[in-house]
């Protein structure tokens, strides 16, 4: 028993390498299926450590909470969305307006940041610094994905891994929300996800393309 | 019981009216369901004056400041569902277009504002804030062309993205509240939160934290000026009805759910923080807001931009931070709502006349269009704050109060973004009525249409001429959850 309890928490601790590392790859990736895959596999690092947190402090909702995460951000959401890119036909392309190399060294400059900023209240809290880090770090990440990347469907990923973030902050610092609350918030989620891909198909079949940085006929 | 039957019908009628493939019995079908909910809604807000609290379970209460938002969503829902009968006969069909979508998709946008209004449960509040935009994202792009197609993404991003913020700002003031003491279990009720408020001053990062998160997140759906980016887009682009019901009950519930948070961290902290935040994202949306109606071109964007404007005004009302500024803030957000109401059902009507709704295609309208003219030039002069119409009163109560806290900048503000305002609408204004008629004098207005406009208009006189004492009461009950 005492291995289980030491294993569950050495994965809590070095979940964080594992975060760092999808950011980076995300970052640096130029196709959206390898950031979809990128994506569940960092949901399902999150899942992992919401399941080590359950068992160490044997709480029956944080298994449910984890089990709910895995199945719908670490296989239902990723399936849906190979599916969208099936279907739209789309170019694989991410269409990132600056560089795979520029876009990793601006996500290392955001890791940095991330660890700066929580310093401070990790200390407060008295809660590990590097999970924390690593949780604004997603949060960070996500902002730039959105914000660099023109394809619609990069904009559904990069919302993706900011509410990854948001969830793992949640986690390291509280423990997770009340059950039916974190139930509301990922169905919240899974309908986002779902009137996004409606609107996806809405722009590629008004627009004919799916490049959002050429939607501008609204000014002012 | 009070409580649930509201809550449920709107969910049951969205389901129903989905079985009505015509769109003329869709149609009888949701006025019908309207009005037993308008019915139930009144009868709510009764229970609450009698009561002062009425809950349901753990997680859904509703107290004085509810019953005041509830009366002013359940007067706009009601009208808007009339001026919707005539409206929706010219929608082209297609997918998720169809009046029985469009009913359904309204009803569920009304129970998700109803439930953040009814949410005792702050995680909650935000589950049904984000049940808003999902909403009503469809009927943001309801027409299926080019700019609707664009309106809608951009609304539906960029609120999601604003409300995820708003949700890092929960978990903060949850975590801030489960370290002094509160049991995790309630350390997201309102109630639970209030009484612990003065113990959470101890950890005041935290909750100025939270309160960051949640200003910026609830800020970009109340549309304050640097997030606003969404709102003229949505406005403009969505069916008239629907212009109404955003700007009218939607910027509303946000701006609810940050007089929440406002009065937890000015009872944790004092009241320095959060107003001072409120009065910068007030003013802010005042004068941006009212120097980008001057370049618009558009009738609904102008509208619509002008609501930004007004929500800077409550938001400086609330920030002033004194009894005579709140209340004139919540007053404020009641008037605002009936006049916006009548300006867009009125803009609906020029852009079904016109065809268009570039200001400079429009003129001749008071020749061409005399019914909507009289309630444009009404709605135009009540949304400008001249007297004798109710947002009068409460912009005077707001700068009333921020000159009695010699806050001369905020004077400032308010002044100058009133003056801009007014000098843009007016111009537009009477640039519209004059000048000779290019298309031919409609025949009549319908009845429902005509009759939601005369109510919003009624309402704004009624209001501007006398205040009830019941009503004053209703409002200083509101004021009293706040700040007792």
């Amino acid at each position: 028993m005492r291995i289980i309890n030491f294993a569950a928490s050495q994965a809590i601790s070095s979940s964080a390498v594992l975060i760092f590392l999808t950011l980076l790859l995300l970052a640096g990736s130029r196709r959206i299926s390898t950031c979809v895959s990128l994506f569940a596999m960092q949901s399902a690092v999150i899942a992992a450590q919401v399941l080590a947190t359950a068992y160490l402090h044997r709480s029956t909702e944080a298994f449910v909470i984890g089990a709910m995460v895995l199945l719908i951000k670490a296989i239902a959401i990723p399936f849906a969305l190979f599916g969208l890119i099936k279907r739209l036909h789309t170019s694989r392309d991410v269409k990132a307006s600056i560089s795979p190399a520029s876009s990793v060294f601006i996500t290392v400059a955001l890791i940095f940041i991330a660890f700066s900023a929580v310093q401070s209240y990790a200390r407060d809290l008295n809660v590990a610094r590097d999970p924390l880090a690593a949780a604004v770090a997603i949060i960070l990440t996500g902002c730039f994905l959105m914000t660099s990347r023109n394809k619609a469907l990069m904009q559904i990923l990069g919302l993706l891994v900011l509410e990854n973030g948001i969830f793992m902050a949640a986690l390291i610092t509280t423990f997770g929300m009340p059950l039916v609350i974190e139930i509301g918030i990922v169905f919240d989620l899974v309908m986002g996800v779902f009137l996004m891909g409606i609107f996806t198909f809405r722009i590629r079949e008004t627009f004919d393309h799916l490049d959002v940085s050429k939607l501008r006929k609204l000014r002012g | 019981m009070v409580l649930l039957f509201p809550l449920i019908l709107p969910v049951a009628l969205a389901a129903l009216l989905l079985g009505f493939s015509d769109g003329r019995q869709a149609t009888r079908v949701a006025v019908a369901g309207g009005c037993v909910e308008l019915v139930l809604l009144l009868n709510l807000v009764l229970e609450v004056h009698r009561q002062s609290t009425v809950t349901l379970g753990h997680y859904f209460r509703a107290d004085g400041l509810t019953s005041l938002f509830l009366l002013s969503l359940a007067f706009v829902f009601f009208v808007t569902l009339l001026y919707s009968v005539n409206y929706l006969r010219h929608v082209p069909p297609g997918r998720f277009s169809s009046p029985r979508w469009f009913y359904c998709l309204m009803f569920l946008f009304v129970f998700a504002m109803l439930s953040a209004y009814l949410a005792e449960n702050l995680g909650l509040l935000w589950i049904m804030m984000e049940a808003t935009t999902l909403a009503s994202a469809l009927l943001v792009g309801f027409y299926n062309t080019e700019g609707a197609v664009e309106a809608g993404w951009k609304y539906l991003v960029v609120c999601t993205v604003g409300i995820a913020f708003a949700l890092f700002g929960t978990i903060a003031l949850y975590l801030a509240a489960a370290r002094s003491g509160v049991a995790t279990a309630s350390a997201l009720d309102w109630t639970a939160l209030m009484n612990a408020a003065p113990e959470m001053g101890r950890v005041s990062n935290l909750v100025k934290l939270a309160f960051l998160f949640v200003a910026v997140g609830y800020g970009t759906k109340v549309g304050f000026v640097p997030m606003h980016s969404w709102l003229p887009d949505a406005h403009a682009e969505a069916p008239s009805p629907i212009s109404a019901m955003l700007s009218a009950a939607l910027l509303n519930c946000a701006m609810y759910a940050l007089l929440r948070y406002d009065a937890i961290t000015v009872r944790a902290l004092g009241p320095d923080f959060s107003h001072t935040m409120l009065l910068i994202f007030g003013a802010l949306s005042l004068i941006g807001a009212s120097l980008l109606m001057i370049v618009q071109r558009d009738l609904k964007r102008l509208l619509a931009y002008s609501s930004v404007e007004h929500m800077g005004m409550v938001a400086t009302g609330i920030g002033i931070g004194v009894p005579l500024g709140l209340y004139g803030a919540l007053l404020h957000t009641f008037n605002h709502s009936a006049a916006k109401s009548l300006l867009f059902f009125a803009a609906g009507n020029v852009r079904e006349h016109f065809g268009t709704l570039q200001l400079d295609r429009i003129s001749g309208m008071a020749r061409s269009l005399r019914g909507t003219s009289v309630f444009l030039v009404i709605g135009v002069l009540a949304i400008v704050g001249l007297p004798p119409f109710s947002l009068f009163v409460s912009e005077f109560a707001i700068l009333n109060a921020a000159f009695s806290q010699e806050k001369f900048a905020v004077v400032t503000a308010v002044l100058l973004a009133l003056v801009v305002g007014f000098g843009a609408l007016i111009f537009q204004l009477q640039r519209m009525l004059s000048g000779s008629a290019a298309v031919p004098e409609k025949p009549r207005m319908s009845m429902t249409e005509g009759a939601a406009m005369a109510l919003c208009a009624a309402l704004v006189v009624a209001l501007g001429v006398h205040l009830p004492g019941s009503f004053v009461h209703m409002i200083q009950r509101a004021m009293a959850v706040l700040t007792s």
